[in-house]
């Protein structure tokens, strides 16, 4: 197994922010000396400039993520609505519904 | 633990009055029911079925009406105090509901009492499907008048339906526990048939010894005893009282504990056989006790 999977999985984390004090400590120790993981940190952060420069923001802090626009939530929405009301329609038809109380279709006896 | 519920109460309301527990001083009076089940809609009236149910005073009145969609079955009883008198209903339901994915139809089952107070002569109405909505185009409904008199001594329940064109499948019967039952037995020997004897015997009464005409000439000795039968397993068979005319004849030797056979069936003379040892067997018919 490669030694500098596990460095490189921590670099990765540091750079997503995910690390303690302590795991940043033993990283930035490790990558003075290794120069192999120091390499492929700079390569990482080359990677995510140019993500963000593809995204349209050069100086963002991390890597901007793909926004669904909010007119594309509202619209799936509304289709799912209006599947789900067609199913259930066409399920009361086929299947029938709870339909109303039980007293209402019980017999009843006046005295007249 | 199943509990107590009301339609609980109500099956044993109508079922304690059929043995006739709070008329059973009261022989003289002969119960009917009038039965017209009648469908109206806007300006039209017309009586699908008309017929009336009548017997002992402890007479209970089945009626069943029938559709494609829906069964309604129910076992009506009177009991009274004084004047008044309680109608008493077991109600047995089924709605057609749907249809499964399968094709074949999905119903719904329900059973339920009501109790209505009313006066001799009075007429109950009954609506089985539920009252009507005030919008309903069309609505359907069983008019019941409870009804008694003198009696003369008549035992028999009687039944009269005349149907009407419709829809509806309608049954009306008279459901009785009988008081005493009239056993017929003949024992049968290859071809050879001795001569039957008729036993009146009543149903949880005492144990009877009887000697039975044999062919060979030697008369056979048998102890008889007459029971009701086990109450019905289904919620249905014990709602409906479906068992109320069934007997059962238990044949022992005597002095034995051990029967020689069991046999139940209706009051209807259809004979029922039970083989004895020594390759002979006894043919038993049960039949209603004649008029008094």
């Amino acid at each position: 197994m490669d030694v500098h999977a596990d460095w490189l999985r921590h670099i990765d984390a540091e750079l997503e922010g995910e690390l303690t004090l302590v795991e940043q400590t033993a990283l930035a120790r490790h990558l003075a000396a290794c120069p192999h993981c120091a390499g492929a940190r700079a390569s990482s952060l080359e990677m995510r400039v140019a993500m963000a420069q593809a995204a349209g923001e050069p100086n963002a802090h991390v890597v901007p993520r793909p926004a669904t626009p909010r007119r594309s939530v509202a619209l799936w929405a509304g289709v799912a609505l209006l599947i789900g009301a067609a199913v259930g329609w066409g399920a009361h038809e086929r299947w029938g519904g709870p339909g109303g109380a039980v007293e209402d279709g019980r017999a009843a006896i006046f005295v007249r | 633990m199943r509990r107590f519920s009301c339609a609980d109460l109500g099956l044993v309301c109508v079922v304690a009055l059929l043995p006739g527990s709070v008329f059973a001083q009261s022989p003289q009076h002969r119960l009917t029911y009038d039965v017209a089940v009648v469908r109206a809609g806007i300006g039209v009236r017309q009586v699908l079925a008309a017929g009336h149910v009548s017997g002992p005073i402890e007479t209970g009145l089945r009626l069943s009406l029938r559709s494609d969609t829906a069964e309604v079955e129910a076992l009506f009883g009177v009991f009274s105090e004084s004047d008044t008198v309680t109608l008493a209903a077991e109600f047995f339901a089924k709605r057609r509901l749907a249809t499964s994915r399968r094709g074949l139809p999905l119903w719904e089952q329900d059973s339920y009492a009501r109790f209505v107070q009313l006066e001799w002569g009075d007429t109950a109405r009954v609506y089985p499907l539920g009252p009507p909505r005030p919008d309903a185009a069309e609505s359907l409904w069983v008019d019941l008048v409870v009804s008694r008199s003198p009696a003369g001594g008549e035992t028999r329940p009687a039944e009269t339906l005349s149907l009407g064109t419709g829809p509806l499948e309608v049954v009306l019967e008279a459901v009785v526990r009988p008081r005493r039952a009239v056993v017929g037995l003949g024992v049968v020997r290859g071809r050879s048939i001795g001569p039957p004897r008729r036993f009146d015997l009543i149903p949880d009464g005492a144990n009877r010894q009887i000697s039975l005409p044999h062919p060979s000439g030697m008369p056979l000795v048998l102890e008889l005893g007459l029971t009701r039968p086990e109450p019905g397993r289904s919620s249905r068979d014990r709602t409906l009282a479906l068992d109320a005319d069934i007997v059962c004849l238990r044949v022992s030797q005597p002095d034995s504990t051990d029967p020689l056979g069991v046999v139940c069936g209706r009051l209807n003379n259809v004979s029922r056989r039970i083989p004895l040892p020594g390759g002979d067997t006894l043919v038993a018919t049960f039949a209603w006790p004649g008029a008094r």
